[in-house]
Order: structure tokens, then C-alpha cells, then sequence
């Protein structure tokens, strides 16, 4: 049985070679569907796992000052008066913005070292260097791609143009790389004292308030957040943005893209669609007519549908390594041209912004399922009702 | 020896274009003899020749083989019957396109449970009785018609099975394929082959050694 088997086998293959243009059709348009599929989705994975990580250390609460309805600087008194409010665990002043390093524009964050809410070494782990200290003024933790960009190494100065054009120099004391892509690509820490003086921030203000709540069963979560966010409202020309605002937002940022990814499903289905349509029909008729010549040359019913198995499971297979491969190498090598530009939004300013991949089990699984079921059911089953009819019927079907 | 009785089938049955295309055939090809069935185009004779290789199930009646009712069989063993024991032997040739000569010849040991590379030789040799050893691996398109019936001729005989049936062998092929194709099944019938032959011209019933006549689905007394 394990010769006959390896016969059927070897059949199946010379099918695939025998008919050499059908054969490539079923490649290349299984392959660019596989490959549209897997691109997509590595970039659809990898930017919810982005999302995913820049949520995971915000705060619960943000709080930012408001005046003629547009944001501006926040009180830092208004710390003082949060932190009474009950359910809320700790208030950290936050001084950021934007500054240029030659042409390109960074985020720069001033960190309040000594009301941290977060563990530094979890969020910015640390490649080489140290981490900021309060007693070192002038000196900046950078994330890795942003070292890669200006060539920056643990030691060198940097040279940062501020608003009003003057040159500010930080020494650089750490290179971090965070998990986020987004972190590393464009963030630049330093003391929040050194931030002050950059961005010329008053004495008595802050750009945020960062308001972390106390650790409460997951179903009272959003009663203290909104209880908590309520109180800060009464307070005078604040805005408060909670993390479940956030997260819609970024659910809607990601909405819009995964209707990009249902249309980019469409023309999967489709193609694969009119693949299997090609083959149902126009293939149909060759098909049927080898079915019978193959059954009355004494191949069984069965032979014949393993046949059509191994012929399309192969095929399929093939396509979808192919379609993998090519999807990989489009987002890794070449950085996703125009998918990039499309699902990556204002993502794309960030100047050495690696495209976040994140190639998933299901992504490969589904990969597959799109290359072979329809092919399968497309080549197997027309095989099958045509090797259930007496031979004669079948090859008189195929020439009529 | 393979008895056809009382076989009868009927195309559409029951629709508007119901066609009765055998009725009632009663025939007998022993062993070492070569039986003819002849008759004009459209008599039936396809079908009747399909039923007795177990191609096409009846309606009615019995293919017998050896006295035993091989119609009866379910799809599967009809399909092992055929595999041991049937090498057909088509009017339209129906070699599979793209693939060569030899290849041709070595497609029904695929289905047995053997390496086909042994059987190589033999297909050569085949190959050789019927005078195409130097196209051997001439793909189907670059051969003639007549060249290409004796290539299907090898192939209903590479498995060597005791019982061939040729639908109308020498069709379309030249005077010179024909008279290979004949001695050839002279030659097996005297090795004990039972050879089942149908055609529309009487050229080859000289050889036959029972002829049967076909006119109109039915087989004349």
C-alpha cells in the first residue's frame, strides 16, 4: 500500500508539472492573495500589539489645561488638589513636546523622577548606559532607533534646537529599547527641571497631570475612574482624557484600518474565489475526462480523490509559503511601501520608524486555509462527484 | 471467457430523451479467441463493448466472468476487477496529453501496488513488438494517430490482463498501424488472451474467430 501510495503521489506531481500553465496561473494568484493576506495582517497584528503597549503604562486619568477651549499649560497646584480625591493612587506632573535634532523632530519627555509612576526599568529597559538621576541636570536617556538615527552613543552630546532657535546640549547617559516601536523610534527622556527649561514652561505649570487610581476589583474600575474623572471636572479649565477615551480612539484609529483589512479580505476572496471558479469549470472538463480514463484504467474512486488531494494540498501549500514568504519579506526587508504609508497614519512622521510586525500562529494558519480549502473544494469535490459515475459516463461528459 | 447476457441500457431513463442503445445482447468471447462485434456507427456497439469492460453499468442483464456475475460488483471492486484483469482499448485512443510514451504505457501500474521503474523494461519491450521502441519517448502530441493507437494498445497490456477489449482499434489509424495492431492480437490470442474487438468494417473479421453482427442496439442471430 505504501508503493501505491507513492504512485499516487507521484502522479499528483506530474498533474502539477503536466499542466504547467495552469499550474502557474493557481501560483501566482494563490501566492499574491497569500501574500496581500499575510502583509496585512503581520501589519494589522503589529499595530494592535503597538496599541497594546503604549496603553499598558498609561495613566488612568490625564489631565490637561484648557483656556478658549484649545489646550494649554495645567496649574501643578491642581497635583496637590487630585491626589485628595478618594481612589486616587498617585499624580504625576508631565512637561513634553516636540524638538529638532537637525531636520528631524522628536518627542521630548520631561520625567518627574520623584513621583514616577511607573517602573523606568520596565517601560525604558535599558540597552547600555544608566537611567536619568536628580542629581544630573542637562543629561538625556534616548530610545534606540533614535540613536541609530543621529548615530548617538552613550556619551556623545546631543544638540537640540529649542522653539525660540537656541541650541541646548544634553549628554546622553542611556540608549533604551522599549518593546514599543513607536517609544524607541522617537522619544528622548530627560529631567523634568530640564524640560522646564526647554520648553520655557512657568515655574507654576505643567503640560499634564497623570493621574494613576488605586487598585480596585476590575468591575468597580470604571465606576472609580468615572467617579474620580467627575471630581477633577469641577475643577476649573482642566479637561480630563480617561484611558477608556483613549482606547476608543485608538480603536477607531484601528477601525478605519481594519476596514481597509475587511476590503483587502475582499479581494483575497475573490481572487481565490475566481481561482477556484477556473478551475471548477474551465479546468472541469480536462478534469472529468481524466477522472474516467483514470478509472477505467483500473484507479479506484478513492485513488483518484487522493489524487486530486496531494495535487491540490501541494499546489495550496506551495502557494501559501510562497505567499508568506513574499508577505514577510514585503514588511520586513522592504519596510511595507504603500501598505506602510496607509495603515500606519501619522505614524509614518516618525523619522526612523520601524514598521511593527507581528507574525501570529492564526495569520499563518489562516495563510493556509485561504491557499488550500478552496482549492480543495474546488478540485476535489467536482473530482469526486465525477469519479462516483461509471467511467464511460464520465469521458462521454467531458467530450460532450 | 466473458459472457455478456441479455444486456441492456437505456440512456435517459424515464426523461423526454430516453434512449435505448443495447437491448438484450447476448454474447459470448472465450479464451485464446478473438470475438468481433461488428456493426455500423451508432449501433451500440460502445456501449455494449463499455458494459462488458465494466466501464458502464446496465440497466439490464449480466457480464459474466467465468460463469461469475462481475455486475453486481460495488464501484470499488469493479475498480480492482478492472485493474487485474480489464485492458481497454479505446476508439478515441484517449492517451493523457503531455505525457510520453512510455509514460502513457506505465500509467495503470500506478494504481497497483508496485515500482513502476520494474516495469519499465517491459514497457519497452511492448513498445518494441508494436514498432515504436524509437518513439518511446516522443511526447502524445508529436506522434500520428496510428502511433498513438499502438501506444494506447501497450497500455492496455502492460498490466497483462487475461481479458482486452478494443472499441474500434483501427478507426483512425493507417493502414500500416492496423495490420501491427492485428497480428499483435493474433499473437495474444494465442497466448490464451480473451479478445473482444468491435468495428464498423468487416476488414477484421477475418481474423476473428466468432463474429457477432449489431444493427440497431441488438444483436443479430
Amino acid at each position: 500500500m505504501k508503493r501505491r501510495f507513492q504512485n499516487l503521489l507521484s502522479y499528483a506531481w506530474s498533474c502539477i508539472q503536466r499542466y504547467r500553465v495552469r499550474t502557474l496561473v493557481v501560483l501566482v494568484c494563490l501566492s499574491v492573495a497569500a501574500a496581500l493576506f499575510s502583509s496585512v495582517s503581520f501589519l494589522k497584528d503589529g499595530l494592535v500589539k503597538e496599541g497594546e503597549l503604549s496603553l499598558r503604562y498609561a495613566p488612568d486619568l490625564t489631565v490637561q489645561g484648557i483656556s478658549a477651549g484649545r489646550q494649554t499649560f495645567i496649574d501643578s497646584q491642581y497635583a496637590g488638589i487630585i491626589q485628595t480625591i478618594p481612589g486616587v493612587r498617585t499624580v504625576t506632573e508631565r512637561i513634553w513636546g516636540y524638538g529638532n535634532i537637525g531636520n528631524t523632530l522628536l518627542v521630548i519627555v520631561g520625567v518627574g523622577l520623584e513621583t514616577l509612576a511607573v517602573d523606568p526599568a520596565v517601560a525604558y529597559p535599558l540597552e547600555s548606559g544608566s537611567f536619568l538621576d536628580s542629581q544630573h541636570n542637562d543629561t538625556v536617556v534616548i530610545g534606540r532607533a533614535v540613536a541609530d538615527l543621529i548615530g548617538a552613543e552613550v556619551g556623545n552630546v546631543l544638540t537640540i534646537l529649542t522653539e525660540s532657535n537656541q541650541a541646548r546640549q544634553y549628554k546622553v547617559v542611556g540608549i533604551f529599547n522599549s518593546e514599543s516601536a513607536i517609544y524607541n523610534a522617537d522619544m528622548i527622556l530627560m529631567n523634568k527641571n530640564d524640560a522646564r527649561i526647554f520648553f520655557d514652561v512657568p515655574e507654576d505649570k505643567v503640560t499634564d497631570l497623570l493621574v494613576y487610581t488605586k487598585d480596585v476589583d476590575v468591575l468597580y474600575y470604571e465606576a472609580q475612574v468615572n467617579y474620580i474623572a467627575r471630581e477633577i471636572s469641577e475643577l476649573p479649565n482642566v479637561r480630563v482624557v480617561t484611558k477608556s477615551v483613549l482606547l476608543k480612539a485608538q480603536e477607531t484609529t484601528y477601525g478605519a484600518r481594519s476596514g481597509f483589512f475587511s476590503i483587502v479580505w475582499y479581494i483575497v476572496l475573490i481572487s481565490v474565489a475566481v481561482v477556484a471558479f477556473n478551475q471548477t469549470v474551465v479546468v472541469g472538463h480536462e478534469s472529468k475526462f481524466e477522472v474516467g480514463l483514470l478509472k477505467s484504467l483500473g484507479f479506484s474512486t478513492s485513488d483518484v480523490i487522493q489524487i486530486r488531494f496531494i495535487e491540490s494540498m501541494t499546489l495550496g501549500v506551495i502557494a501559501g509559503s510562497i505567499g508568506l514568504a513574499g508577505g514577510i519579506l514585503y514588511d520586513t526587508l522592504l519596510n511595507a511601501p504603500v501598505l506602510r504609508d496607509f495603515m500606519l497614519g501619522w505614524a509614518v512622521l516618525y523619522p526612523n520608524f520601524v514598521v511593527p510586525i507581528y507574525i501570529s500562529a492564526q495569520t499563518i494558519f489562516f495563510t493556509f486555509v485561504i491557499t488550500t480549502v478552496p482549492l480543495l473544494f474546488a478540485t476535489v469535490v467536482p473530482s469526486w462527484i465525477n469519479a462516483t459515475v461509471d467511467p464511460d459516463i464520465a469521458m462521454r461528459g467531458a467530450k460532450a | 471467457m466473458i459472457e455478456a447476457s441479455n444486456l441492456t441500457k437505456i440512456y435517459n431513463q424515464g426523461k423526454r430523451y430516453e434512449v435505448e442503445a443495447v437491448t438484450d445482447a447476448n454474447i459470448v468471447a472465450k479464451s485464446g479467441a478473438i470475438t468481433v462485434l461488428v456493426g455500423p456507427s451508432g449501433c451500440g456497439k460502445t456501449t455494449l463493448m463499455s458494459m462488458m469492460g465494466l466501464l458502464l453499468t446496465p440497466t439490464r442483464g449480466k457480464v459474466l466472468v467465468e460463469n461469475e456475475d462481475v455486475t453486481s460488483l460495488s464501484d470499488g471492486w469493479k475498480a480492482v476487477f478492472r485493474r487485474k484483469n480489464v485492458g481497454f482499448v479505446f476508439q478515441h485512443i484517449n492517451l493523457l496529453p503531455n505525457l510520453n510514451a512510455i509514460e502513457n504505457v506505465m500509467v495503470p501500474l500506478l494504481c497497483h501496488d508496485v515500482d513502476p521503474s520494474k516495469f519499465r523494461q517491459p514497457a519497452l519491450q511492448l513498445l518494441e513488438q508494436l514498432g515504436l521502441i524509437e518513439r518511446a519517448f516522443f511526447r502524445v502530441e508529436q506522434l500520428s494517430g496510428g502511433q498513438q493507437q499502438r501506444v494506447a494498445v501497450a497500455r492496455a497490456l502492460i498490466t497483462t490482463p487475461r481479458i482486452i477489449v478494443a472499441d474500434e482499434p483501427l478507426t483512425f489509424v493507417d493502414e500500416e498501424s492496423a495490420k501491427t495492431i492485428i497480428n499483435f492480437l493474433s499473437k495474444l490470442r494465442d497466448e490464451g488472451k480473451t479478445i473482444l474487438i468491435s468495428t464498423h468494417a468487416s476488414n477484421l473479421a477475418k481474423f476473428a474467430d466468432k463474429t457477432y453482427l449489431m444493427k440497431d442496439g441488438r444483436i443479430l442471430d
